[in-house]
């Protein structure tokens, strides 16, 4: 977490320069390209681009390493557990069967292997851009170009206001549970049962609720002192305009998304499988 | 005479969910371009005559109200709290929960960007509110890069960004360590001679308050007010300790050396008396009276840190070789800026972080490598904000919560609950709900919750913080109680009168090293060392310099052993 408290990593390259909602449309593209498609020829190359775009961005990899980890995690996991569940399922999408592996209750055939590649594929290639999204974002700009592209600005606002507590609730947690442990509850290791352990993590987040109820008692006092929620509009200090490149990056993603339905329309893009 | 901006009639407020009214047949009148302090102890009523004065009455906290408040000759109900807020400005005590944008700049365009301000304008207008409150460098900086005092600054900008001709300050100093609110103070001083709004300052730490000229303290008690007058008046009378507020040290001092004075001799400004001949004369007669000296005996160290050293990151040693004895039974303060590292240097103590050289402590056992919850049976941690430590819904519980998880049977734990309740003068809440407690007295729970574990080193994280002088007094005696039973106490604070009254050794930290550190009395009147660690100079100490007197520590330990007499007698 850096020392700000927020996210976003402040930087000047055209990520960072390029509007919030440009970038939301972006992101949105992406994300219904991938899952349009399930042909590894498509996902390679996005997610190819996606590290090179995340290269640019000069994001340092010491901030997003955790995010990055608990994707492969997770990925690894859905791909294993994809594996033992469902062994023969890629041969019922392909219609064939090459064995690998007798497993006794089914058999691991080399359509799955490929199909769980392909899959794991399809989630990495989302990976860099849903960085990108979250790293170069400013929390306020984007509100402010959600606002203007129709999003009503108290609902935007609140996008911001979440973005700015949730490191702040992280730091609470852990002064809770230090103080907890102070007092004898155990969390780690070998500090009682696993049952005990659950419930004490679970007592620590009374005060956590309590204190984040205070806080919003506080923060939407201020907020009403200073008069939000007043018009019917306001209007943003941190807005940027859109410039050229926010239009042409536009341009380009609506242009993608309906070459990517055209394409999928003629029939490509179904799972792809090399060895039949 | 000209018509107040403020005006209370007959007034009497009832939160819809208590049983009894806050506020009682309130009559005042403010008018424009006065600088008011409000003072009283905590349940006085002064935060919700605030809340009445800035609109969250009736707009966000509702209940019954009777009689007549009127804000430039219209009632409340006639405007919304937009319309209110573009009269009174307020900046809040809780300067985290103030700070809504995202860099000081955007805070400070909040309102205008609820205004409608086009966004081009705002820059110019944001700029000059930061001039005005000399924060202009600072414009992109996040509040985390802020201290509490530059933060109430961009608060104040803010404010001040929508031409208000009222600004409401809610305990503008809570936060703060002492240079810092004494900047703060002089701030409102110079912004109220340059624009002449209406201030009104929500406080009860008068002292501070009255280094800057107040036109008018208006003190509550019991949710009336008890008295209205010039700082002159209210000094020369006892109103103040009469309703359990502290005046000010050096007025203390002055009327027990037995000097008289009146309105006329302006006791606010201390010079007025401290150069009177016959003023010095009964002071000196005072000082001379007392018995001379008090001798600490060395007790053995309950707990000793040995050239700790402590980083974040590896690189940068924010706690720099320092070497501190607790001994039995001590009394010990711990002062220092925001950021000297006093924070980290109690998690040292409690194990949160690990020493990265020096050794530290307890009896003869080296205990670096104890965990958090080992170390917690013998050093007992009550944190500043009390939200943190409370995780059980009844008093009971709560302070049950560390004796059973130490797996004492269930007759056992519900005697020291009892007896602690009764120590800490809790025991009439004992089957309430905490949410139904005040901030002061939920500190005080967590507080009985710590102590009900015996530990035999109690670290106290600003333990004054939102109590009031009277709790505080209340509350500290019995603290001197358990110090005088054996139980060592490490007070973390600001508060310098808690320190010179309550402490026997005082420890200095600045920049993570100790800059001082002996008899309280002593170090508290080393001015070089104060000034360097961001605090404040007592009145006291004061007083002795502009009197004259050779030896400015005497006065003060002669002034702290006639407290501890008056107490305890």
């Amino acid at each position: 977490m850096s020392k700000s408290g927020m996210l976003y990593v402040d930087k000047d390259t055209l990520f960072h320069r390029m509007d919030g909602a440009a970038k939301l449309i972006v992101f949105a593209v992406w994300t219904v390209i991938v899952f349009l498609f399930q042909d590894l020829r498509v996902f390679v190359p996005l997610f190819a681009i996606g590290l090179i775009l995340l290269f640019l961005a000069q994001i340092p990899y010491k901030r997003i390493r955790l995010l990055v980890w608990i994707m492969v995690v997770f990925n690894l996991f859905n791909s294993i557990f994809t594996l033992l569940i469902t062994p023969s399922y890629g041969s019922e999408v392909t219609g064939t069967a090459t064995v690998v592996l007798d497993l006794g209750y089914n058999v691991l055939t080399l359509e799955t292997c490929f199909y769980v590649l392909t899959l794991t594929m399809k989630y990495m290639s989302l990976m860099p851009i849903t960085v990108l999204f979250i790293f170069t974002t400013h929390p306020t700009r984007f509100a402010s170009s959600l606002n203007r592209i129709g999003v009503p600005y108290k609902i935007a606002y609140a996008f911001n206001i979440a973005f700015r507590y949730v490191p702040d609730l992280q730091t609470e947690f852990r002064n809770i549970s230090n103080a907890m442990q102070a007092r004898g509850m155990g969390f780690g290791k070998g500090e009682g049962s696993m049952r005990d352990r659950v419930k004490h993590f679970i007592s620590i987040a009374i005060p956590l609720v309590q204190s984040s109820l205070h806080r919003i008692e506080v923060v939407s006092n201020a907020m009403d002192l200073r008069g939000f929620g007043r018009h019917q509009k306001r209007t943003w200090y941190s807005a940027t305009a859109w410039r050229r490149a926010d239009y042409i990056i536009a341009a380009l993603s609506v242009v993608a998304i309906l070459a990517a339905i055209a394409v999928r329309l003629s029939g490509f893009g179904r799972f792809w499988y090399p060895f039949s | 005479m000209t018509e107040p901006i403020i005006s209370f009639k007959n007034f009497s407020f009832q939160y819809r969910s208590l049983s009894e009214p806050t506020l009682k047949d309130i009559n005042l009148d403010i008018f424009p371009g006065e600088k008011i302090l409000i003072a009283g102890p905590s349940g006085s009523g002064k935060s919700t005559l605030a809340h009445c004065i800035n609109g969250l009455i009736p707009f966000t906290y509702t209940g019954t109200i009777s009689g007549e408040y009127q804000l430039k000759g219209k009632r409340p109900d006639e405007l919304s709290i937009f319309e209110i807020s573009r009269t009174v400005g307020t900046i809040l005590q809780d300067q985290d929960g103030q700070f809504i944008g995202l860099s000081v700049g955007e805070d400070v365009a909040f309102a205008y960007e609820n205004e409608c301000m086009p966004t081009s304008d705002m820059k110019a207008r944001v700029e000059s509110a930061l001039g005005v409150v000399d924060m202009l460098p600072y414009m992109e900086h996040s509040p985390h890069d802020l201290s509490g005092g530059q933060k109430q600054r961009v608060s104040l900008a803010g404010v001040l960004s929508m031409d208000v001709d009222v600004l409401l300050f809610d305990e503008p100093l809570a936060n703060l360590d002492p240079a810092s609110g004494k900047h703060a103070m002089e701030l409102m001083e110079e912004l109220h001679q340059q624009h002449k709004q209406t201030m009104i300052i929500i406080e009860h730490r008068v002292e501070d308050v009255l280094e800057q000229p107040i036109d008018r303290i208006i003190v509550m008690s019991e949710g009336r007010i008890a008295a209205v007058g010039t700082p002159d008046e209210l000094l020369a009378s006892s109103v103040m300790h009469e309703h359990g507020l502290r005046e000010p040290l050096y007025i203390s001092a002055l009327k027990y050396a037995g000097v008289r004075f009146q309105a006329e001799d302006h006791p606010s400004k201390l010079t007025e008396l401290s150069r009177r001949a016959d003023v010095q004369e009964k002071l000196r007669t005072w000082l001379d009276d007392g018995d001379r000296g008090m001798n600490i005996e060395t007790a053995a160290p309950l707990v000793s840190m040995k050239q700790v050293r402590f980083s974040y990151d590896g690189e940068e040693d924010v706690i720099q070789g320092l070497s501190l004895d607790i001994g039995q039974g001590e009394r010990i303060a711990l002062l220092g800026n925001n950021g000297a590292g006093k924070s980290t240097l109690s998690h040292l103590l409690t194990g949160i972080v690990k020493p990265s050289a020096g050794e530290i402590y307890f009896r003869d056992e080296r205990i670096n490598k104890w965990s958090i919850r080992r170390r917690g049976k013998h050093i007992g941690y009550v944190m500043q904000n009390p939200n943190h430590m409370i995780t059980q819904q009844m008093i009971k519980d709560e302070i049950a919560l560390g004796l059973r998880m130490k797996g004492l049977p269930t007759d056992v734990v519900q005697e020291k609950v009892e007896e602690t309740l009764r120590i800490c003068g809790l025991y009439g809440y004992r089957d309430w709900p905490i949410t139904a407690l005040s901030y002061g007295q939920k500190k005080r729970v967590t507080i009985a919750s710590i102590l009900a574990m015996e530990p035999e080193l109690m670290i106290l994280d600003e333990p004054t913080a939102g109590q009031d002088y009277k709790h505080y007094t209340e509350f500290m005696d019995f603290i001197v109680d358990l110090a005088d039973r054996g139980m060592s106490f490490l007070f973390i604070t600001h508060d310098m009168h808690l320190a010179l009254e309550y402490t026997d050794r005082a420890f200095v930290l600045h920049d993570g090293a100790c800059i001082a550190q002996g008899e309280t009395s002593n170090v508290l009147t080393n001015v070089a060392a104060i000034q360097q660690a961001n605090l404040k100079e007592t009145s006291l100490g004061v007083l002795a310099r502009e009197a004259a007197i050779d030896a400015p520590e005497a006065f003060v330990r002669r002034f702290i052993q006639h407290e501890r007499k008056g107490r305890r007698s």
